[in-house]
């Protein structure tokens, strides 16, 4: 199992977004318009820790300038697994019903990440992996970085799509200086 | 009611203060209108339903009850974990209290959520001795909500609770508008075939039972908050809101579908434990069991709380509104669900040979060759607004029905979504923050639901509580309990004292609950760690099923020494139950 896991996290590392549900990938993933692009490390202005919990953040909102590369110590310390997703919250919405999925066919269960099913393939190159650069899907005890340079504006939300986690309040607010 | 908040000096020199408050609570006789009819009845500081009792995790508490009535009375604290002579059940826990006497109850609050409270004497409960209790936990919860209401439900006969045991014993289908009759006997006829229909007919009077009894009691008006469907009680909300709704199900007898089209409901807890948050169109809540949800009503307009009785004999209606006065439409009742022979299967009277030659297709009134059956003609009436009344699941899954692990295989009683949707299942409740390490359970206890419709007797293991020894459980150990329903009535069983750990296959996430209904024809495991000392209630919480007899003492031996010498005083004292 740990080989398994670190071979997943050099492969998620070395591809660029993929969609991980087939004819889900509009509006569902981190190229909209509203919420910004991937950064570059050495372009981030300064890193910001969040803590996940089951099932909320800490901290519940943080302040960016509009354009502002930020680095994002993510870092799950709660019993579950959680995301953290930098998105509107249409896109969130859309990325549910994705997540829905993964818990559907066993990707997600409870504390733990099925790594061999998010690799299987799906058809016509898609998978389940969990590898879009403005989110990470963690394990409880574990830490990633998301770089983000966030757009102009807008109405954006970091949350957490694991199904019933987003509803129940586990997301923050991105207010703009 | 009012807390008085007593720091006093003593907590000055202490580091960690200790929260106490003291609390009064009154019994008195109280006028119910439900908007249908008005009645005498019970409440708790003048009104039924009771005050909201709002407590702190950490707090300990003192409550005064001055009982204003003619006869004893009591207040068993729902849910809550508590020494057991504490737990306001006359001839367990304490005598009772007398008329005209007070009694301080003082316990701490070890524990957060949503619970409630009700007179545990006689049939005072069905008659609106119950309340609220509210409890906030000492650190966040760990869910967001703008506002909160507690959304408490009733079932309201105009007949009193000892008028309606009385008929129940004379009668036991006095209360079932439900029965087939004999025109129905002749469409099912032409539908299913003489032979189906009279060995199908034959098996349920064999098992002393009569078909349509998902519901032993018709005829009341649902109460959400004391409120009648006409007088409408509403929740106020600004549109994005999110909205914690506390729904508690204090009817006698009645279990309650409950939905809120146009809203998704995510349920965070329940019975007072949170669980891991899934989001639902629809749920079903037992009788005493306790859901919350988080709603986020996003539009400028009404929401209609809607909670149709499993049987379909009557509802409760409220609304969220962001203004006082409007109101959205109120859904039809949908078609009751009639139980199959799968639902009866755990009849110990059935005789399984006669079933062999029988057509098992044409029983299970959910599954597609029944859709078949149906008269096209008519569809031509039907309201198509109601379209969504219909069981869209059974539909997709073929021939098999809707299936739900806590309900018989090939059951007609698995509800479904009015919309089609996610209606929640026991399977999909998941600890959020395990109580207890899981272990293996030192023993298995098998507890037979049993009864007997034509005499309205109902039993565990065939013997009613008059007539039964407790159960007796060792301090420290882990029972396995197994329910057998060998009837064909869904029970609630609530044990007190201690929490039930339903195994829903999930190990150590399977939930920890007050209450643990038990539908027809299944067997539901539960396991409890035996972490409460003294004696303790344990029995279906159907009103008129634990009067009747489903009920057991439950006696917990060792523990702290102080305990077994208070069990003893109150086993010298006696008192009714």
């Amino acid at each position: 199992m740990n080989a398994s896991k670190l071979f997943v996290a050099g492969m998620a590392l070395s591809m660029s977004a993929t969609a991980f549900a087939a004819g889900a990938h509009d509006g569902g993933h981190g190229h909209g318009a509203t919420s910004g692009e991937p950064g570059k490390a050495s372009e981030a202005s300064r890193t910001i820790t969040v803590e996940m919990y089951d099932n909320y953040y800490e901290p519940e909102e943080i302040s960016v300038k509009p354009g502002e590369t930020v680095r994002f110590v993510v870092e799950n310390k709660g019993n579950l697994v959680h995301e953290f997703n930098v998105g509107t919250p249409d896109m969130h919405e859309a990325h549910q019903e994705e997540m829905m999925m993964m818990v559907e066919h066993g990707v997600i269960q409870g504390g733990k990440l099925n790594h061999d099913m998010m690799n299987m393939d799906m058809g016509n190159g898609h998978s389940m992996k969990h590898d879009d650069p403005n989110s990470v899907l963690l394990e409880p005890g574990q830490s990633k970085e998301v770089v983000w340079k966030f757009s102009d504006k807008g109405n954006i939300e970091f949350a957490c799509n694991v199904p019933g986690h987003y509803q129940a309040g586990m997301y923050g607010e991105v207010n703009f200086e | 009611m009012k807390p008085r908040f007593l720091t006093g000096l003593l907590s000055l020199l202490m580091p960690a203060m200790v929260l106490a408050g003291e609390y009064d609570l009154t019994v008195d006789r109280v006028k119910i209108d439900t908007g249908d009819f008005v009645k005498e009845g019970i409440g708790y500081n003048g009104k039924s339903p009771g005050p909201v009792m709002r407590f702190k995790e950490g707090e300990n508490v003192k409550i005064n009850v001055t009982n204003n009535l003619d006869e004893m009375t009591s207040i068993h604290w729902h849910g809550l974990i508590l020494p057991f002579d504490q737990d306001g059940v006359p001839g367990i826990s304490f005598p009772g209290i007398k008329p005209g006497e007070t009694f301080t109850y003082e316990f701490p609050i070890q524990q957060a959520g949503t619970y409630w409270f009700h007179s545990h004497s006689g049939f005072q409960e069905p008659d609106g001795a119950y309340g609220s209790i509210v409890i906030e936990p000492e650190g966040r919860e760990p869910f967001r909500y703008d506002r909160e209401y507690v959304v408490q439900l009733t079932d309201k006969h105009p007949h009193s609770g000892d008028r309606i045991m009385r008929n129940l014993k004379m009668m036991p289908d006095y209360y079932n508008r439900e029965q087939q009759t004999v025109g129905e006997f002749f469409s099912d006829v032409s539908k299913n075939g003489l032979m189906n229909t009279v060995s199908d007919r034959m098996a349920w009077g064999g098992m002393r039972m009569m078909k349509a009894d998902v519901e032993d009691i018709h005829g009341f008006t649902g109460l959400i908050n004391g409120k009648g469907p006409s007088q409408n009680w509403t929740g106020i909300f600004e549109p994005g809101e999110r909205i914690r709704l506390r729904f508690i199900n204090s009817s006698a007898m009645t279990y309650f579908d409950i939905r809120i089209p146009g809203l998704d409901m995510t349920v965070v807890q329940a019975d007072g434990n949170n669980v891991q948050p899934v989001s639902v169109d629809e749920f079903r809540i037992g009788v005493a069991e306790t859901y919350d949800v988080i709603v986020r009503p996003k539009d400028e307009q009404a929401y209609t709380i809607f909670a149709e009785s499993m049987g379909r004999s009557g509802y409760a209606r409220a609304t969220l509104a962001p203004e006082e006065g409007m109101e959205a439409a109120v859904p039809q009742l949908r078609e009751p669900a009639r139980l199959t022979m799968a639902d009866m299967s755990g009849m110990a009277g059935m005789d399984h040979g006669s079933m062999s030659g029988m057509d098992h297709g044409n029983m299970d009134m959910n599954s597609s060759e029944g859709m078949s059956g149906m008269d096209h003609s008519n569809m031509e009436d039907m309201d198509h607004s109601d379209m969504s009344g219909m069981d869209h699941g059974s539909m997709v899954m073929g021939k098999e029905g809707p299936s739900d692990p806590f309900y018989a295989k090939g059951s007609g009683l698995v509800p479904t979504a009015a919309n089609g949707g996610k209606f929640l299942s026991y399977a999909d409740l998941k600890a959020q923050d395990p109580l207890y390490e899981d272990r293996e359970p030192t023993r298995e206890i098998e507890l037979r639901l049993t009864g007997n419709m034509e005499r309205y007797t109902w039993s565990i293991n065939g013997v009613k509580y008059e007539d039964a020894d407790p159960i007796r459980l060792k301090y420290g150990e882990r029972v396995r309990f197994k329910f057998v329903n060998e009837t064909m009535m869904t029970h609630p069983m609530h044990l007190h004292g201690m929490w039930s750990i339903l195994d829903v296959g999930a190990d150590q996430w399977n939930p920890i609950k007050h209450t643990v209904s038990v539908q027809p024809g299944t067997t539901v495991y539960m396991e409890t760690e035996v972490d409460g000392p003294g004696q303790w209630a344990f029995h279906c919480h159907l009103s008129y099923h634990a009067a009747a007899g489903m009920f057991r003492k439950v006696i917990v031996e060792g523990g702290p020494e102080s305990t077994q010498a208070k069990t003893d005083v109150i086993a010298k004292d006696g008192g009714e139950v």
